[in-house]
C-alpha cells in the first residue's frame, strides 16, 4: 500500500489536538471495542455501508474509505494551512492510525519537514509507536481499562502493550492526552478506578492530562450500516460517575481536562 | 420640552411594544391605492405638467389627502404603512414556487386589495387601467414583451428597480429642509436648463411637502392634546412642538432627529407607493450618535427611542416592507474604529424588541472591539432571536475602490436591501435590475437551444452537427458562448426595464442623492444625477455548473462508453439511469476543498462576472455582477432541467456563492477553504452565502463566550485569515439552529415562539419565521445543512 486509506477528513476545533485541526480518520483497527464510534474504520480493508438515501428512499451503497496518495494528502495538508490557526495543524485518528504505520510516518515525516503541527490519537498498541513520537506534536492516547484479562476479553487485545508504551511515554516526561471512554458495564466500577489509580501513581503524570469521555451511541446506527449487531444494551453512565472519577483522579494529582 | 419630562423611565419600550403589536393586527393596507388614486383623480392636472413636476405635484396631493393618524402607544408620528401592499411572495402564505412566471406586472398588485364596500372592484379595476395606460407601464410590457422567450422558463430576468438605494438624510436633519428648498429655489430661478429648472422646482415642491406632513401630524396631535389626559397631554405637546420644528429645522436632539428622519422616511416612500423595498437606513448609528451626544443621552433612553424607530419599519401583519436595513459600526480609511454609544443602544433596541424588520447590519473590520462579537453572541445563540447580517469593511473596501468608489466615500457604504453594498446618497446601482440562471443556460448548451422542461426553443443550437460526445467535450467553450448570447439579450431588456420606470421621476429622494448639485432627478436614462450608477447582476447557479464540468470530465476520462447517455439521461430527468447519476453525484463538487472543482468554480465567477461587467447601462455604466440568489435559486432552480453534476430537474440551484445543499460534507473547514477561492474583488455588485450553524458547536457559558468562539472559529477564518493573500469574502449570514429545532417550532408555535415571531433568515433579510410560505419554510430548513458547516 502506498497510500493511505481514510474513512473521514475534516476540520475540527481543538477537540483532537490544540486550536483548529484537520483531521484525517484513517481506516483499519486492531482492537474491536463494542462502543466503537466509528464501526466502519474497523477492518483495514473497509467495508461496505447500506443506507437508505432520506429523499430518493432509494438504498445506496458505499465504501467505508478511499485510498488517497501521500502526495494527495500532503498537497491537501499544504493548501489547508490558512485554516490552521491557535496553534492548529493536523490530527490523524481512527480507525487506528498506526495499522498504517508506514505510510503515515513517511507522510508524518514529509509535514514535519514542512513545520506542520501534527497531532495523533491512538490506541497505544503499536510496538514501534515510540518511534513516531519526535514526529509528533501533540499525543492522544486511549487507554480503556487497567485490567488486562478484562481488555483482552472485551476489546479482543490485552492491554500490556499499551501500559508499556504507556509507561515509556510518561517516563520520557514527554506531553500525552490520555483519554478513558467511561462505559457502565465496563469500567465504571470501583475496581477499573483503583487500577487506573495504582498505575497512574507508579508513573511521572506530570506531563500528562486525562480527559473522561462519556459513553454515547453516535455510532450505532452505522453498525447496522456495516451489517454488524451494537451489542451494548446500557452503556451510559451519569453525570455523578464522571464527576466521581474525575474527582478521584484529581485527588491523585492529575491534571483533569475537558476539551 | 425635554423627553425625560414627558414620559416616566420605561414607558418608552412598553409603548414601543404596544404599537408593534397594534400594528401587526392590521390586515389591510390601503394608502397605497389611495396614493395611486389620487393620480388617476387628478389626472387632468397632472398630464398638462412635465413628467418631474407631475411627480412633485401628486406627491403633495397624496400629502394633503393622506388620512393619518397617531397611535395612542405612539412616541413619534409616521408611518410607513401607507407605501406598501400585502404583496411580497415569500411571506405570502398563498405563495408556491409552482406559480412563479418571469414576468414582473407593475399592476398586478392592485389584485393584492381584497374589494369590500369602500374599495368596490370597479373603483379597483379604474384606477389599474389607469396605470395600465401610463407611459411607465406602457413601457414595461414592451420590454417584457420583447424578451418573454427567455424569461418565461428564466434563462435571465429583468425586472424594474425601485427602492434599493440608501438616501443621505444627514445634512436635512442637521439643517433641516429650509435651507435645501431655499438652495434649489435659487437656483431654479437660474437654471437656463428647462428639465433641470424644473427638477429644481419640482424638488423644492417634494421637500415643501414634507414640512406639510409634518404640519398635518402636529396638528392632528394637537387636537389630539384636547382630550387626553394629563399626561398624555404632555407627551402630544412634545410631539406637537418637536413636529412644528422638523425636519424643516434641522434637530437639536435623538428625539427630533428620529422624529425628523421618519417624516422624510414617510415621504419618501409614498413617493414610490407601493412597494418601494429595500431602502436602507445606512449607518444608523454615525446618522444619530451626535444628536445622542449633543445632549448625552444615557444608553438605555437611547436604546428604548430607537425601539419605536425599529416598529416604524414594520408594516402590517406580516412586517410587508421587507429588506430595509439598519447597519452599525465599522472603520474609517485609516483603519479605526467607528463603533459608538449608539451602535451599542441600537443592538439593545434589536434584541429587546426582536421584530422580523428591518434587517440588522455588522460592520466589521479586524480591528472590530470584542465588545461587538460579545454582543453579537446574544443574536446568534437565543433561539428565534435574529442575527445580524455580517460584512468585512477591509474586505468591501478593496472591492468598492476597484469600482471606482472614491476613498473619502468607502466608510459610507451601506446595505441596500440584503446585501448590495452602495454609497450612501451617491449611489443609484439598480441592484436588482437583470438576473441570470447560468444552469438554464447550461441546460440550454446542452440541448441545443431547446428547454429540457417544455421542449420549447429558446435561443440558438450552438452544438449543431456536433456529436453527443463532442457537445461534452467542448462544453465549457459552447457554455460561454451561450452565455454570451443571453447576457446579451438580458441587457437589453434590462436596460429597457431602467428607462420604463425612469418615466416616473423621484424628485423627493434625488433631493438625498446627489440632486442637490446636478438638478438631475436620480432615474434619469440620459443624465447621470448620483455620483455613482450601474446596475445590478444577479447570478444564479455558479456551483451547479462547477460541478456539472467536473462531472462531465470524469464522465469523458472514467466512462467515455457512458457519455452518449449523458443527454438522454438528462432529458429522462435520470429515471432508468440512476446508475449514471450516482457516478455523476460522486464526481468532486465545490464546496470540499477540491483544486479541480475550486478553481472550476473561481474561473466560471470570474469569467462571468467579467462578461457582466462588460456590459453597458443606459448611461454606459458597467453592469454589477452579483452572485446572490435571494430565495430565486429554488424559483429558478424549478424552471431548470437536470445537469449533468446529478441534480435532478427542477430541484433548486444553489444558494449564492454556496455549494449545492448537501453536496459540501466535509466541514465548515472545507467549505471555508473552498470559499477563499473566489474572486471577490470581482463581485461589484455583491454576493451571498449563508451557514446553518448547529449550536452545540459552540461550547462558551455565557453568550459573550459564544460569541468570541463565533469569531475565533468562523468569522476570523473567513474574513481576516492573515494568511489569505486575495480579496476576502466579504459578507456571511447565518442560522444557528438545527432542522429539529424549527420542526418542532413549526409542530408547536405557542410553544416555541409564544410571542408569535421565531425570527430566522433567508437570504439577506430576516423574517417572522412563522409567516413564511411553506415553501420557503422547508427551503430554510433544508438548506441548513449542518454538514457543510461541522467543526
Amino acid at each position: 500500500m502506498s497510500g493511505l486509506r481514510i474513512i473521514q477528513k475534516g476540520f475540527n476545533y481543538s477537540q483532537d489536538g490544540p486550536g483548529n485541526r484537520l483531521v484525517y480518520h484513517l481506516q483499519g483497527c486492531n482492537l474491536r471495542c463494542p462502543w466503537c464510534a466509528n464501526p466502519e474504520g474497523l477492518s483495514l480493508e473497509g467495508c461496505l455501508m447500506r443506507g437508505k438515501d432520506p429523499e430518493s428512499g432509494r438504498v445506496r451503497e458505499k465504501h467505508s474509505c478511499k485510498e488517497y496518495s501521500l502526495e494527495e494528502l500532503y498537497q491537501e495538508v499544504m493548501r489547508s494551512r490558512m485554516l490552521f490557526f491557535e496553534g492548529g495543524g493536523v490530527t490523524f485518528t481512527g480507525g487506528e492510525p498506526t495499522m498504517q504505520f508506514a505510510p503515515l510516518k513517511e507522510l508524518m515525516e514529509r509535514l514535519r519537514d514542512q513545520g506542520i503541527p501534527i497531532a495523533m490519537e491512538n490506541n497505544g498498541t503499536h510496538p514501534r509507536l515510540t518511534e513516531l513520537l519526535p514526529l509528533i506534536d501533540y499525543l492522544i492516547l486511549d487507554f480503556k481499562h487497567p485490567d488486562a484479562e478484562i481488555h483482552q476479553k472485551v476489546t479482543g487485545a490485552s492491554n500490556e502493550r499499551i501500559r508499556e508504551n504507556l509507561e515509556k511515554i510518561l517516563n520520557l516526561g514527554r506531553q500525552v492526552a490520555l483519554r478513558i471512554p467511561l462505559v457502565h458495564g465496563f469500567n465504571d466500577t470501583p475496581e477499573a478506578l483503583a487500577g487506573f489509580l495504582a498505575f497512574f501513581k507508579s508513573n511521572p503524570m506530570d506531563q500528562a492530562t486525562l480527559e473522561i469521555l462519556p459513553y454515547h451511541e453516535y455510532g450505532r446506527d452505522k453498525w447496522q450500516q456495516c451489517g454488524m449487531e451494537y451489542l451494548i444494551k446500557d452503556g451510559f453512565v451519569s453525570e455523578q460517575q464522571v464527576a466521581a472519577f474525575e474527582g478521584a483522579f484529581r485527588e491523585a494529582g492529575i491534571q483533569v481536562i475537558h476539551t | 420640552m425635554k423627553v425625560s419630562e414627558a414620559y416616566k423611565a420605561g414607558q418608552i419600550g412598553e409603548k414601543a411594544r404596544k404599537l408593534f403589536a397594534q400594528e401587526r393586527d392590521l390586515g389591510r393596507l390601503d394608502g397605497w391605492f389611495l396614493a395611486r388614486e389620487t393620480g388617476y383623480l387628478h389626472r387632468e392636472e397632472l398630464e398638462k405638467l412635465p413628467e418631474e413636476l407631475a411627480a412633485a405635484r401628486r406627491l403633495e396631493l397624496i400629502i394633503d389627502m393622506l388620512p393619518l393618524t397617531i397611535s395612542e402607544h405612539a412616541v413619534f408620528a409616521g408611518t410607513q404603512r401607507d407605501a406598501f401592499a400585502r404583496t411580497y411572495a415569500l411571506i405570502n402564505p398563498a405563495f408556491q414556487v409552482e406559480t412563479f412566471c418571469g414576468y414582473c406586472d407593475a399592476t398586478a398588485v392592485f389584485d393584492d386589495i381584497e374589494p369590500n364596500e369602500e374599495f368596490t372592484p370597479e373603483r379597483i379595476g379604474a384606477v389599474k387601467k389607469y396605470m395600465e395606460d401610463s407611459p411607465y407601464v406602457r413601457k414595461l410590457k414592451e420590454v417584457y414583451g420583447a424578451c418573454e422567450d427567455y424569461t418565461g422558463e428564466v434563462a435571465f430576468f429583468i425586472e424594474q428597480v425601485t427602492g434599493h438605494v440608501i438616501p443621505d438624510f444627514r445634512g436635512a436633519l442637521r439643517e433641516g429642509v429650509k435651507p435645501m428648498i431655499e438652495k434649489l429655489e435659487k437656483r431654479a430661478e437660474q437654471e437656463i436648463d428647462e428639465k433641470k429648472k424644473n427638477n429644481c422646482k419640482a424638488m423644492a415642491l417634494t421637500l415643501k411637502s414634507a414640512i406639510k406632513l409634518a404640519r398635518r401630524y402636529e396638528k392632528l396631535a394637537r387636537e389630539q392634546q384636547k382630550d387626553a389626559e394629563p399626561e398624555r397631554q404632555k407627551q402630544l405637546q412634545l410631539l406637537a412642538d418637536t413636529l412644528h420644528k422638523v425636519p424643516e429645522q434641522g434637530a437639536g436632539s435623538l428625539y427630533e432627529a428620529i422624529q425628523s428622519f421618519l417624516i422624510l422616511w414617510q415621504v419618501m416612500c409614498m413617493e414610490q407607493a407601493p412597494n418601494p423595498y429595500a431602502f436602507s437606513v445606512g449607518n444608523a448609528d454615525r446618522i444619530f450618535e451626535p444628536y445622542r451626544a449633543m445632549e448625552q443621552l444615557g444608553r438605555q433612553e437611547a436604546s428604548d427611542l430607537f425601539k419605536h424607530f425599529l416598529v416604524f419599519f414594520n408594516v402590517g401583519d406580516r412586517s410587508w416592507a421587507i429588506s430595509q436595513n439598519v447597519i452599525i459600526s465599522g472603520r474609517d480609511t485609516a483603519g479605526r474604529d467607528l463603533t459608538n454609544e449608539m451602535s451599542y443602544a441600537i443592538m439593545d433596541a434589536y434584541y429587546d424588541m426582536n421584530f422580523p424588520q428591518p434587517i440588522l447590519s455588522v460592520k466589521l473590520h479586524k480591528n472590530t472591539p470584542d465588545e461587538i462579537y460579545k454582543y453579537m453572541g446574544k443574536f446568534f445563540f437565543s433561539p428565534g432571536v435574529l442575527t445580524p447580517s455580517l460584512f468585512n469593511d477591509d474586505a468591501v473596501f478593496e472591492v468598492l475602490k476597484k469600482g471606482g468608489v472614491e476613498e473619502g466615500d468607502l466608510p459610507d457604504y451601506s446595505i441596500a436591501g440584503c446585501q448590495e453594498p452602495l454609497i450612501m446618497g451617491k449611489d443609484n446601482g439598480n441592484t436588482t435590475n437583470s438576473w441570470l440562471n447560468l444552469g438554464k443556460i447550461l441546460e440550454l448548451t446542452l440541448n441545443h437551444g431547446k428547454s429540457l422542461i417544455t421542449g420549447k426553443r429558446m435561443g440558438p443550437d450552438t452544438v449543431q452537427g456536433l456529436s453527443k460526445r463532442e457537445v461534452l467535450e467542448r462544453i465549457r467553450e459552447k457554455f460561454y458562448e451561450n452565455a454570451e448570447y443571453y447576457v446579451s439579450h438580458m441587457i437589453t431588456a434590462a436596460n429597457g426595464a431602467s428607462e420604463a420606470i425612469s418615466r416616473e421621476p423621484v424628485p423627493f429622494l434625488s433631493a438625498f442623492m446627489g440632486g442637490m448639485e446636478t438638478a438631475v432627478d436620480m432615474r434619469d436614462t440620459e443624465e447621470q444625477g448620483t455620483k455613482y450608477n450601474g446596475s445590478g447582476c444577479l447570478i444564479h447557479g455558479l456551483s451547479v455548473v462547477a460541478d456539472a464540468f467536473l462531472a462531465i470530465d470524469r464522465l469523458l476520462a472514467e466512462k467515455p462508453e457512458e457519455a452518449e447517455n449523458l443527454l438522454p439521461a438528462l432529458e429522462n430527468n435520470f429515471e432508468g439511469y440512476e446508475d449514471l447519476q450516482d457516478f455523476l453525484l460522486a464526481a468532486p463538487k465545490f464546496g470540499n476543498n477540491i483544486p479541480e472543482v475550486d478553481q472550476e468554480a473561481a474561473q466560471i465567477a470570474e469569467k462571468i462576472a467579467d462578461l457582466v461587467a462588460s456590459q453597458k447601462n443606459y448611461l454606459g455604466n458597467p453592469f454589477r455582477p452579483d452572485y446572490s440568489t435571494p430565495s430565486t435559486h429554488l424559483l429558478y432552480g424549478y424552471w431548470t432541467g437536470a445537469t449533468p453534476d446529478g441534480r435532478k430537474s427542477r430541484e433548486m440551484l444553489n444558494y449564492g456563492v454556496d455549494p449545492l445543499y448537501g453536496e459540501a460534507g466535509q466541514g465548515l473547514g472545507f467549505r471555508i477553504l473552498s470559499a477563499l477561492k473566489l474572486p471577490y474583488g470581482k463581485f461589484q455588485g455583491g454576493y451571498a452565502s449563508h451557514y446553518g450553524i448547529d449550536p452545540k458547536l459552540f461550547t462558551g457559558k455565557t453568550y459573550e463566550e459564544r460569541g468570541l468562539q463565533f469569531k475565533t472559529r468562523v468569522l476570523a477564518p473567513t474574513f481576516f485569515n492573515e494568511r489569505n493573500k486575495n480579496i476576502a469574502p466579504f459578507y456571511l449570514y447565518v442560522n444557528v439552529t438545527t432542522p429539529e429545532i424549527l420542526r418542532k417550532v413549526l409542530e408547536n408555535p405557542k410553544k416555541y415562539a409564544p410571542s408569535g415571531v421565531y425570527i430566522m433568515r433567508i437570504h439577506g433579510t430576516f423574517v417572522n419565521f412563522l409567516d413564511l410560505s411553506p415553501a420557503i419554510q422547508q427551503d430554510i430548513i433544508k438548506r441548513l445543512d449542518l454538514n457543510s458547516t461541522r467543526v
